[in-house]
């Protein structure tokens, strides 16, 4: 079993009279990689603030090993990070930076030296270590910034949303290049991100934010097939939110539009439904147009547009007066319906996910 | 050549003229000491006079320890301001333009009734006094330049993630200070450095009513007794203060390039 090296408990924060973190809990494995994944302003930032040490919670503790950092500042608690803005010190060489944790700790220059030559192997930027952060392209800024964190070999590596100012074809190749190095060395690491698809490449765990607080915490598997909430599931990935009218709640039958659904599960009004409604979430690949074996649940619709993806065909539907998104792949000797056409949209009764608000 | 193009020409022709041709008869004048033709004999006399040496030395050593001062005041100041406490900014920078609006004589009146011999603080008792006071009177002159160009300089970096940057990795505020802030802010420095200089070496008011050994005395005395020399110093001044400038500029060019904007 792993053991738990990051704790933080019961963690709130507040500026002035707005409470910007809530109740916060979530305790992390030695060299795991966790993410916290949610829009601006869901305190996200500010919670890996409070663990770097620039924030001092209002409420709660945090642990590194044994030892209460809650009040401790940045520079004693042995904690690394990369910034959103890279933060390369601009006087100083590409050497030189990663060598300042290291010089500041009075390691001697040979130690020095080699560990930074060590960094350098270890981005693949050898050659680049007599230049300045100005001659530098974006990316590469970045992979400096990553070999700086962790050049002093700190306990916990924190990313703030290092990837965000960077264009997308280096933002995807970085994105494994951290992740490589992470478990190579196998440090302890936590991850911000407003981006879903990072999060659910990266992570071990994602904590999905929501309003300060942590709205559900899982691996990526299960927080995106089994989002615990509508905000879950509405944050991560493309999902299909359908309003159904619970007809027998103790058999799981409910009405979309005309059409009579068996959810498979007994349905408990007090949690899931209001005023006699439910929510039914589907993802778009969840369902099929016509029959497919295993997928024996189904509601008439009209298809309303066509997207040809390549690969993929996504296909708006009209059903029950809401918009249901199906993805499928295509099929060269199977022409995509039309808009106008009378469908039948199948799913499995498994891939229904009833909502909590 | 169109005709909307000779406007500029003739109003920076107008502009030229005004500015140099005074500075072309000052120094015309000065080279005619000797009646037989132009010399450089009033520089011979200005630069062979002890007072000159003598003035001008002194009023280095105290642009220098003004320059020191002026560092250690401005650069904390406005890098904590910059970081903790921006909405003090606009206070601040009204405090710092005060000695704009404050003329020196006020200053200097000031100083010498709050720190006259039979005062509290005698500082104007001795002569070593007298030196601290117009160190402390020139770094609040030269504090609306020092503080503007040491705040430009802070406004072209990431004060805020840099600072965190180097405090993730151990650094505590001197290290910051002396190691992250002050290098990428050197230029602003200097440029706020040579402004201070110019203003020591030249200014009169404070020098003269504290009564100590400055150039800027010997510069009106001069120029009360003197024909060709007070034209000779005006010249020598007019150089060391453009040298400062020019020295700016030059400096400016090894300033540390911003990393914000990479390269491709």
């Amino acid at each position: 079993m792993a053991e738990t090296f990051l704790s933080i408990k019961d963690v709130s924060k507040s500026f002035g009279p707005v409470q910007v973190v809530k109740n916060f809990n979530l305790d992390i494995d030695k060299g795991e990689f966790v993410s916290f994944l949610g829009p601006s302003g869901c305190g996200k930032t500010t919670m890996l603030r409070m663990v770097a040490g620039f924030e001092e919670p209002t409420a709660g503790t945090i642990m590194i090993g044994d030892r209460d950092v809650t009040n401790l500042k940045p520079n004693q608690r042995n904690i690394g990070m990369v910034f959103q803005a890279y933060a390369l010190f601009p006087n100083l060489t590409v050497k030189q930076n990663i060598g300042f944790g290291l010089k500041v700790a009075g390691v001697p220059k040979a130690e020095i030296d080699a560990r930074v030559q060590e960094m350098l192997d270890i981005i693949k930027l050898s050659q680049f270590g007599d230049r300045y952060p100005f001659q530098l392209s974006g990316g590469q800024q970045q992979r400096i910034a990553l070999a700086r964190a962790i050049a002093v070999k700190p306990q916990v590596l924190l990313l703030d949303e290092p990837l965000s100012a960077l264009d997308a074809k280096i933002r995807v190749s970085l994105r494994d290049e951290i992740r490589s190095i992470q478990r190579k060395l196998g440090i302890t690491t936590i991850f911000v991100t407003h981006d879903q698809e990072e999060a659910l490449s990266m992570s071990d765990r994602i904590v999905v934010m929501h309003d300060g607080k942590a709205e559900q915490i899982g691996t990526p598997f299960e927080i995106y097939n089994h989002p615990a909430t509508r905000f879950a599931a509405n944050f991560v990935g493309t999902l299909n939110v359908l309003d159904a009218k619970v007809l027998d709640p103790r058999k799981g039958i409910v009405a979309i539009g005309e059409d009579k659904v068996d959810v498979g599960a007994e349905i408990d009004l007090s949690h899931h439904a209001k005023d006699g409604v439910v929510a039914l979430a589907l993802r778009p690949e969840a369902v099929s147009l016509g029959k497919r074996k295993g997928r024996d649940r189904s509601v008439t619709g009209t298809i309303a547009d066509v997207h040809f993806l390549g690969s993929v065909i996504r296909m708006r539907a009209k059903v029950a007066g809401a918009n249901l998104l199906v993805d499928t792949f295509n099929d060269p000797d199977q022409a995509p319906p039309k808009r106008g056409d009378k469908v039948d949209l199948t799913f499995a009764a498994k891939d229904l996910l009833l909502l909590n608000d | 050549m169109k005709k909307t193009r000779i406007w500029p020409w003739i109003t920076m022709l107008l502009g030229s003229i005004y500015f140099f041709l005074p500075l072309i008869a000052t120094l015309e004048f000065s080279l005619r000491m000797k009646r037989e033709g132009y010399s450089l004999e009033a520089y011979r006399v200005v630069l062979a006079d002890p007072r000159f040496r003598d003035t001008f030395s002194y009023s280095v050593i105290v642009a220098v320890f003004t320059i020191l001062l002026g560092v250690l005041l401005v650069v904390p100041t406005a890098y904590w301001i910059r970081l903790k406490l921006p909405k003090m900014r606009p206070v601040v920078e009204f405090i710092t333009l005060l000695p704009l609006i404050i003329p020196a004589i006020v200053i200097v009146f000031g100083y010498i009734r709050m720190y006259g011999s039979n005062s509290v603080l005698p500082f104007l008792g001795t002569s070593r006094g007298t030196d601290l006071l117009l160190i402390i009177g020139y770094a609040t002159l030269a504090l609306p330049y020092m503080y503007r160009a040491v705040d430009t300089g802070l406004r072209t970096i990431d004060v805020r993630t840099l600072t965190e940057a180097a405090q993730i990795l151990g650094a505590g505020w001197t290290t910051i200070i002396a190691r992250i802030i002050l290098p990428n802010v050197l230029i602003a420095v200097l440029s706020g450095a040579f402004l201070t200089f110019a203003i020591v070496i030249g200014e009169f008011t404070i020098a003269s009513l504290l009564n100590a050994p400055a150039f800027g005395p010997y510069l009106q005395l001069m120029g009360a007794n003197r024909a060709y020399e007070p034209a000779a110093l005006a010249v020598i001044s007019f150089v060391i203060t453009w040298g400062c400038m020019s020295l700016i500029q030059f400096l400016s060019r090894y300033a540390p390039k911003s990393a914000t904007t990479p390269q491709h």
